[in-house]
């Protein structure tokens, strides 16, 4: 039997290997290189019908809903509202990117935690001695620079749009109204616009109001029976129009006025800067905890496509579903949800997603929850989803 | 976790071993099925090593037991001298290896493939991609998808993902399948240039010709045990042969010689005589055959002992076995 011991020498042309070169060669580490980062950032980049769906979702619809906004408006703007300002600016983040965002995050995360396995690259890369760990990690700082930017980019698209293409004039109210008021403003404006503020501006004077107030009287008078605000709690029954002074009907507008100024400050012509960066620090949370989740599921399971339908599942179906309402004995399982915990971070100032949400919105959160819970409940989903996708990559047989 | 560097894997007492592989007791097990049943093997370094055993001897199962694709249930393994699952990294660090049909990614090209086997291998790797590609002849198809390729141009991507970490030890499952018999002539001499620069290749195949026109040693594997290894010489030393004889009068010379010891093996084909020979028999033989032949008046032409084929061996030696079992 051959015994030979002589050592191999390069071959022609190959660069020899062995000690004496300068770069260290720390393959046993758990931590990944930057060339592992990159190369599977590649990866990730060149998947043509990927990155268009990706792009499609985060990019295009933005995109399509707001130049039609732009158009129409441009066609027939008494018909049509501007394309930007601030109600279309929380509308677009909080119920299109938002839940948008996490799906495509999602999608990308279940791509990256399964196309080794599936096409049969792992083998390749377990054979070259690379510790499996540092392996699985490469993918979390290459796929989060594939869909950070992306969010970023729709995001910015949206504030653009919103910012450049505001309306001119506040509707508050259906009442057009000077945009960034004082308190002490807002009323005195109230003042010389009495008979529209009385005739339009909510109200709930409390059960103690009688009918027979001067508020109520001053918008009976202007605005006779039937008319007036929209929102009349005032007490039982409506006395017949009386007659009220000038004076009285300028004095219930800026009542009316004191009243709504909490409302009225929270209104926009445009997103204000803080508010969308916090909104945009939002959005990339939740589509980076949606590229965790997804890779670290996609890695247990060893497929793509029934982690994707569940996540799918989970934030279009499950999320709305039991974010509604308060379940008794599902209490705690309804905050253990990622979606509705990130909602609970919801800047304040964007109307609720699903129904939930604390932010400036008419609407508060149903199933409530505290922000340092909420904080634990997606660092978990984050944790747990990553340790038993790196944990799969290291033990399954390859 | 071991964060230690591995830069001294060529110079590192835990590898001059002279052993390339060695396995001991080596045993895995999927429920009651024992793919690989104690093996003892043993590849010398610096020789191409065949591998050869039936569809489903186990033979890619202990490949990839070796290589920590699979974790064994039992025995003791080292690679290039260094024990492995233990010194895994340091192991794989000068091994380079296709298991099963090589598979990449269909949507990048064959050398951004490579790009992503090199960025885990060792910085040098990188620089190797080239002479890689230009070494198995790819480099004109390098920039083209690899949903592209041929599954011969796979194996020979196959092959210089395997010459990225300048290996000492390449383990090839099965590097023929797909290719032409100008792609075989191909891998058959990239492995003996291998072979010539000092490396081991260890071969699994089925295709026992190219196996013997290729390799030095082989071991045999049924069921998942190694029945027989060493060089192939010597394993087809210990076969049967066979002495063709060319003479004048066939009939004759059978007639004549029915009546020694080896008499009961003769038979006359259509280009002369057939004597069947047992394993061991001493060449000594030959030359009483023709002196016999001689004096009894009969003109001898040639002479020629004709060993078994591994082929043959291989089929005598796993029939026998299934006969046995």
């Amino acid at each position: 039997m051959t015994t030979a011991t002589v050592p191999a020498t390069p071959a022609p042309g190959l660069p020899p290997s062995g000690p004496g070169r300068a770069a260290p060669d720390r393959r046993g580490s758990w931590v990944p290189n930057g060339a592992m980062i990159a190369t599977r950032f590649m990866e990730l980049r060149r998947r043509r019908g990927l990155m268009a769906a990706l792009i499609v979702v985060n990019i295009g619809i933005p995109v399509v809903f707001l130049t039609f906004r732009l158009v129409s408006h441009a066609v027939d703007p008494r018909s049509y509202g501007p394309a930007g300002g601030y109600e279309i600016f929380s509308t677009m983040v909080a119920g299109v990117l938002f839940v948008f965002g996490f799906i495509v995050a999602a999608t990308l995360g279940c791509t990256a935690g399964s196309v080794d396995l599936t096409e049969g690259m792992f083998r390749h890369l377990v054979v070259t001695g690379r510790s499996r760990l540092a392996l699985y990690l490469a993918r979390i700082p290459a796929g989060l620079a594939v869909i950070v930017p992306l969010v970023a980019v729709g995001f910015a698209i949206v504030c653009t749009v919103c910012v450049v293409a505001a309306p001119t004039q506040l509707s508050f109210q259906g009442v057009n109204v000077p945009v960034g008021l004082s308190q002490p403003a807002f009323e005195s404006w109230a003042a010389g616009h009495a008979d529209e503020v009385v005739c339009s501006f909510n109200f709930d004077l409390g059960p103690n109001t009688g009918p027979d107030s001067t508020l109520m009287q001053a918008v009976n008078s202007v605005c006779g029976d039937g008319g007036g605000p929209a929102a009349v709690t005032g007490g039982p029954g409506t006395p017949a129009a009386t007659s009220v002074s000038q004076a009285q009907i300028e004095d219930a507008a800026r009542q009316l006025a004191q009243i709504n100024y909490s409302d009225y400050s929270g209104r926009f012509l445009t997103p204000p800067l803080p508010l969308m960066l916090k909104a945009g620090l939002w959005l990339e949370l939740y589509a980076a905890v949606g590229f965790l989740v997804g890779l670290g599921l996609s890695s247990l399971m060893g497929q793509r496509t029934v982690p994707v339908i569940l996540l799918i599942v989970l934030e279009i179906v499950l999320t709305p579903l039991l974010s509604h309402a308060p379940i008794a004995h599902l209490l705690n399982v309804q905050r253990s949800l990622i979606g509705i915990a990130v909602i609970h971070l919801e800047p304040g100032g964007l109307p609720s997603v699903f129904g939930g949400g604390n932010g400036g919105g008419p609407q508060v959160a149903e199933v409530t929850e505290s922000t340092t819970f909420a904080v634990c409940v997606i660092s978990a989903w984050v944790v747990v989803w990553t340790a038993l996708g790196a944990w799969r990559m290291v033990t399954r047989d390859a | 976790m071991s964060t230690a560097t591995i830069d001294d894997v060529g110079t590192d007492r835990a590898g001059d071993s002279p052993w390339a592989v060695e396995t001991h007791g080596l045993t895995k097990r999927f429920k009651d099925n024992v793919a690989v049943n104690g093996v003892e093997l043993l590849v010398p370094r610096g020789c191409a090593f065949g591998y050869l055993g039936p569809n489903g001897a186990g033979k890619t199962t202990l490949i990839r037991v070796l290589l920590g694709l699979t974790h064994a249930d039992a025995g003791t393994m080292s690679l290039l001298g260094y024990p492995v699952p233990h010194h895994r990294d340091r192991a794989l660090a000068r091994i380079g290896a296709i298991v099963d049909e090589p598979r990449f990614h269909g949507h990048l090209t064959g050398r951004q493939n490579l790009q992503i086997l090199a960025a885990a291998r060792e910085p040098a790797a990188r620089a190797r991609i080239g002479p890689s590609l230009e070494r198995v002849g790819m480099t004109q198809r390098a920039d083209d998808k690899v949903s592209k390729y041929s599954m011969g141009m796979r194996q020979r991507l196959g092959v210089a993902a395997c010459l990225l970490g300048d290996p000492q030890l390449l383990i090839l499952d099965e590097p023929m399948n797909g290719l032409d018999p100008g792609g075989m002539l191909e891998m058959r001499e990239m492995v003996t240039s291998l072979v010539a620069e000092g490396r081991t290749v260890v071969l699994s195949s089925h295709l026992l010709d190219e196996v013997e026109r290729t390799c030095d040693a082989v071991a045999i594997v049924d069921r998942g045990q190694v029945i027989r290894q060493g060089p192939i010489a010597d394993l087809l030393a210990d076969s049967a042969f066979e002495l063709q004889i060319d003479c004048a009068t066939p009939e004759r010379a059978r007639s004549l010689l029915a009546g020694t010891p080896w008499g009961a093996g003769i038979a006359v084909a259509p280009d002369g005589l057939r004597v069947a020979l047992a394993a061991g028999t001493d060449r000594g033989v030959v030359a009483e055959v023709n002196r016999l032949l001689v004096e009894g008046g009969i003109p001898v032409y040639r002479l020629q002992e004709v060993h078994a084929s591994l082929e043959s061996w291989f089929l005598e030696v796993t029939t026998r076995l299934g006969a046995n079992g």
